[in-house]
């Protein structure tokens, strides 16, 4: 047994938490952990799918995406009794989605969701030479475009399901399972797709697992995101620009006219100054659900500032029950060889990302109006550029939803120790299709931590934490499929609350 | 031999095509002093253009090593007819800002000039070719039409103004019997209107900086992180925002010049800007709204963002970004505490909670620092000058107490103590600094006559000291 391994990083004694399980989870624990432990072997079914270079917002990758899914994932779904459905994008240029399904006739219909493409891969920019499209294994990290974000993580999933079914002989459920090909490039078609064909998605509960746990040594449910909306602001006065000695203090600058809007709308201290995108008081379920959950961004976390952000909120309070205004990036003038002379236009790409509370189509009105109100009618709202266009609306499943509350309680079993729960996490993804298309409550699981430099260079898994989250999450599929335990949809009429 | 046969003879000179044949020459030449490729174009445009020119007319012929690392040399010319004649010192600078080749929409790119109606594109036709070629095509109407100047000139050619000029005050220390003379008189930057005849008593001064928020190294995803991680661009907009409002109004009391006297008022109160049909339209209320736009720009201090960057705006990506950067300037006329500028900005940035903000030296190729400087309106000078273009143009020439651009004039009023009149020949609307650069045609013919008119004066007088 390896567990020792692991216990380093998590801390929590495992060998008295086996003893409370029946037999059968805990041969269908060990064997997912079996096959965990020949590293060799298991990480070269994660080299298989870390070899393909998904890059989504590479149009050249295209291909590839659909590779991915015919070549890398979708077999091992197959093996496992799952149909497979390759659905083309409805956008031109977008990755296809996978959906993967396995009916049993059961009660319940649980659907998953992983991504099988990857950021850039930012070759030649790793440590040690490493190349992101080749895995490597080095003491306890596991380097490679995609171990964390998502590959890695939806590996664990159907080696959890795999040992289930060994076991068991079925899931006890129906699954449903989505692999998509562009969630890195903003998930651009998921939507229409899911409107489409909403029957074919539809299920009773989501449980998938993506991004980082918010602390290391403890895990967390995650029941939604932040929405995010980028766009720029832009102050375009005149063509070209002007010599500041023959016309500075008579034309107007547009810098200067940008940097003051920017100022009404988030102060010095990153607070929002504009009343309908900013969060004025966080509900009491979340301010409880967040109590004891800290943001810990382990070694190479950036310092963090208290006096940033809104007044009186913890770390946690501000990226996830909070909205944020970002300046992404500038630009006015010439910075790299700045001559006298007024520049014509200033542009600022923005960013909200925003809780439950803050409706996305809402966000560019409220800003236009303050805008106005403050004298700034010559600077317009744009769309951003189109590598980075997003937008999402922000999702959160209730901390006291059913099934948010069972999954608590099962993973919390799994670790003997209590599971956090995040109504909803920093960043931003496709939950909010999950939410208002399909109107399912939603729980992810994260298995990776914020240390894994996910978008960055150098992305990696640690071996024993990808260990402990192989075990949980084959409990908590065993136990969704439990005849006694298993979650009910039909008794427990799972609610939303937004 | 008279003062109209010497006006005619630059007209003709104009008409038959030969100034645009020289200005074309000049502007070929890739003079651009801000970055190091462009020094030894500097010196080729002193040895292979004005040298001829000025030997072609008699004058001898200097160049001066610049002391400071990466300034460009300066060319002295020198005619000396009497040494108890006036002498007359003129400027001019070779050296251009940088070309932006990929920006312009006009003409032929910065280095080859190309006519469109009126107009004459190329880098440097307006900013300083074009004016200092008229200034000596003058010269040699006179000395042509008259045989002699009838004063003694002296001309400073610089290579080094864009960046500052650096080196040339200590150029001109170094020999300062050799630039001595009792009046300055030299051509920059633009009248006040196209068709009005402008004399310039000064220049603002122009203090370059850069205010920089620095806070990590490297950005951090803005979905780990937005909310709880400063974000310096934010920062930088709030701190510009304390120094400059909306509309331009310095925000730091000890920023401003003491209030406008009666006499600047006077001169100003008939002066309206225009950058003429393509010019740039001043329509949003900017700068001091007690003030008149001509008052704004010729009598008081004004804050510009020459350029601001933060992130990757080309390719922007979803980061908190780890630094921003404004590339800030102050120009400010004579009179204002210059050496109190910065600290008053510390002490002000501070006061508001910006300790996080540093003031950085500006980037070498765009230092700036100039120093104010201004002739009284009463000097003999001023009315000499004033007087003589009436008389070509039948025009009462308006009078500004200093233009709003800055240039060395402190080195001809501060060093060697003269009295210091400009009369620019471009205007507002030239794009000076920018892509499509240009001087008007009918300006250029009407400043010829000027310039001829003027130096004939100054050798008719009886001028001997």
């Amino acid at each position: 047994m390896l567990w020792e391994l692991w216990e380093d990083f998590i801390g929590i004694s495992v060998k008295k938490k086996m003893k409370n399980r029946g037999k059968n989870l805990t041969s269908a624990i060990n064997l997912s952990l079996g096959e965990f432990d020949d590293l060799e072997k298991y990480f070269s079914k994660l080299e298989k799918l870390v070899l393909f270079p998904t890059e989504s917002q590479k149009p050249t990758r295209l291909p590839v995406l659909k590779d991915y899914l015919i070549q890398g994932i979708g077999p091992l779904f197959e093996e496992l009794g799952y149909n497979l459905e390759i659905l083309e994008n409805p956008i031109n240029g977008c990755g296809p989605v996978l959906l993967a399904t396995r009916d049993e006739g059961a009660a319940l219909t649980v659907l998953g969701y992983g991504h099988g493409d990857v950021i850039l891969g930012q070759e030649g920019l790793w440590e040690k030479g490493r190349n992101p499209w080749k895995l490597e294994i080095d003491g306890k990290r596991v380097y490679g475009r995609g171990t964390a974000d998502n590959k890695g993580q939806h590996l664990t999933h159907l080696t959890a399901l795999k040992s289930v079914l060994k076991v068991r002989g079925s899931l006890g459920f129906n699954h449903r399972f989505v692999i998509e090909m562009g969630e890195e490039n903003g998930s651009k078609g998921f939507r229409q797709l899911v409107q489409e064909k909403k029957e074919k998605f539809s299920a009773d509960v989501f449980f998938a697992s993506d991004g980082p746990r918010s602390e290391i040594n403890k895990p967390n449910i995650t029941l939604g995101n932040r929405g995010v909306l980028n766009f720029d602001l832009l102050c375009s006065l005149r063509k070209g620009g002007h010599h500041s000695g023959n016309w500075g203090g008579l034309l107007a600058n547009p810098a200067i006219i940008l940097a003051n809007a920017i100022s009404t709308i988030v102060d010095r201290n990153g607070r929002i100054l504009v009343d309908g995108i900013s969060i004025k008081k966080i509900p009491k379920t979340i301010k409880v659900a967040l109590q004891n959950i800290s943001r810990d961004g382990g070694k190479y976390a950036p310092e963090i500032d208290p006096e940033w952000g809104p007044k009186n909120r913890s770390i946690i309070e501000k990226v996830t029950a909070s909205n944020s205004f970002e300046v992404l990036a500038i630009l006015s003038g010439n910075p790299e060889s700045p001559v006298n002379s007024v520049p014509p236009e200033a542009r600022a790409a923005c960013q909200l990302r925003f809780v439950v509370g803050t409706n996305l189509n809402e966000i560019i009105p409220i800003l236009r109006s303050h805008l106005d109100l403050h004298g700034f009618n010559n600077i317009t709202i744009e769309e951003p550029a189109s590598s980075n266009r997003i937008s999402f609306e922000a999702s959160r499943t209730s901390p006291d939803n059913p099934f948010a509350e069972w999954m608590q309680s099962v993973i919390s079993k799994a670790c003997n120790s209590p599971c956090s729960v995040l109504p909803n996490s920093a960043g931003s993804n496709m939950t909010e299709v999950v939410q208002y298309d399909l109107k399912i409550p939603i729980v992810w699981l994260p298995l990776s931590y914020t240390g894994c430099s996910q978008h960055a260079p150098n992305e990696h898994i640690l071996i024993p934490l990808h260990r402990e989250g192989l075990a949980i999450v084959t409990e908590v599929y065993w136990k969704l499929g439990d005849e006694t335990e298993g979650f009910k949809p039909n008794i427990t009429k799972p609610k939303i609350t937004t | 031999m008279t003062r109209d046969s010497v006006i005619a003879q630059t007209q003709s000179y104009f008409d038959s095509g030969l100034f645009e044949t020289e200005i074309g020459h000049l502007v070929s030449i890739k003079s651009q002093s801000q970055i190091k490729e462009g020094l030894p174009e500097c010196l080729l445009y002193l040895t292979d253009a004005m040298v001829p020119a000025f030997e072609k007319m008699g004058f001898s012929t200097k160049i001066y090593k610049n002391p400071v690392d990466g300034g460009g040399p300066v060319l002295l010319a020198t005619r000396i007819e009497d040494p108890n004649l006036q002498t007359v010192l003129g400027y001019g600078h070779g050296d251009v800002v940088l070309g932006f080749d990929q920006s312009w929409t006009k003409g032929d790119g910065p280095w080859k000039t190309s006519r469109d109606g009126d107009r004459l594109y190329g880098r440097g036709t307006a900013d300083n070719k074009g004016q200092h070629l008229i200034n000596m095509s003058a010269l040699g109407a006179v000395i042509s039409t008259r045989g002699k100047l009838g004063f003694n000139s002296k001309f400073i050619i610089e290579t080094g103004e864009e960046n500052g000029s650096r080196g040339l005050r200590e150029i001109i220390e170094s020999d300062l019997e050799a630039f001595s003379a009792d009046v300055f008189i030299a051509s920059d930057g633009p009248r006040v209107r196209h068709d009005w005849p402008t004399v310039s008593l000064g220049a603002r001064g122009g203090l370059n900086f850069d205010l920089t928020c620095t806070l990590r190294e490297g950005g951090h995803h803005s979905g780990n992180w937005g909310g709880a991680l400063p974000d310096p661009a934010i920062i930088l907009a709030n701190a510009i925002s304390c120094i400059v409002n909306k509309t331009g109004q310095i925000q730091i009391k000890e920023w401003l010049p003491p209030a406008i006297t009666s006499a600047t008022k006077e001169l100003l109160k008939d002066i309206k800007l225009d950058g003429g049909p393509s010019g740039p339209i001043p329509v949003d209320m900017w700068g001091d709204p007690d003030l008149s736009s001509a008052e704004n720009v010729f009598a008081w201090n004004s804050f510009t963002v020459l350029a601001m960057s933060s992130g990757n705006p080309e390719k922007p990506v979803n980061a908190i970004s780890p630094t921003a950067k404004a590339h800030c300037q102050l120009r400010y006329i004579f009179g204002t505490d210059i050496n109190n500028v910065l600290p008053s900005l510390r002490l002000h940035l501070d006061a508001n909670g910006f300790d996080n903000i540093s003031i950085l030296e500006p980037p070498e190729e765009n230092r700036g620092g100039f120093m104010a400087s201004r002739t009284e309106p009463s000097n003999i000078w001023s009315f000499v000058v004033r007087e003589s273009i009436k008389q070509t143009t039948g025009i009462q020439p308006a009078v500004i107490p200093q233009m709003g651009g800055s240039i060395c004039n402190d080195l001809f009023t501060d060093l060697l103590g003269l009295p210091a009149i400009w009369i620019p020949h471009s205007y507002s609307g030239c794009s000076q600094h920018a892509p499509d650069e240009h001087i008007l045609l009918p300006l250029c013919r009407n400043a010829l006559g000027i310039m001829g008119g003027l130096y004939w004066d100054i050798g008719e007088e009886k001028n001997e000291k």
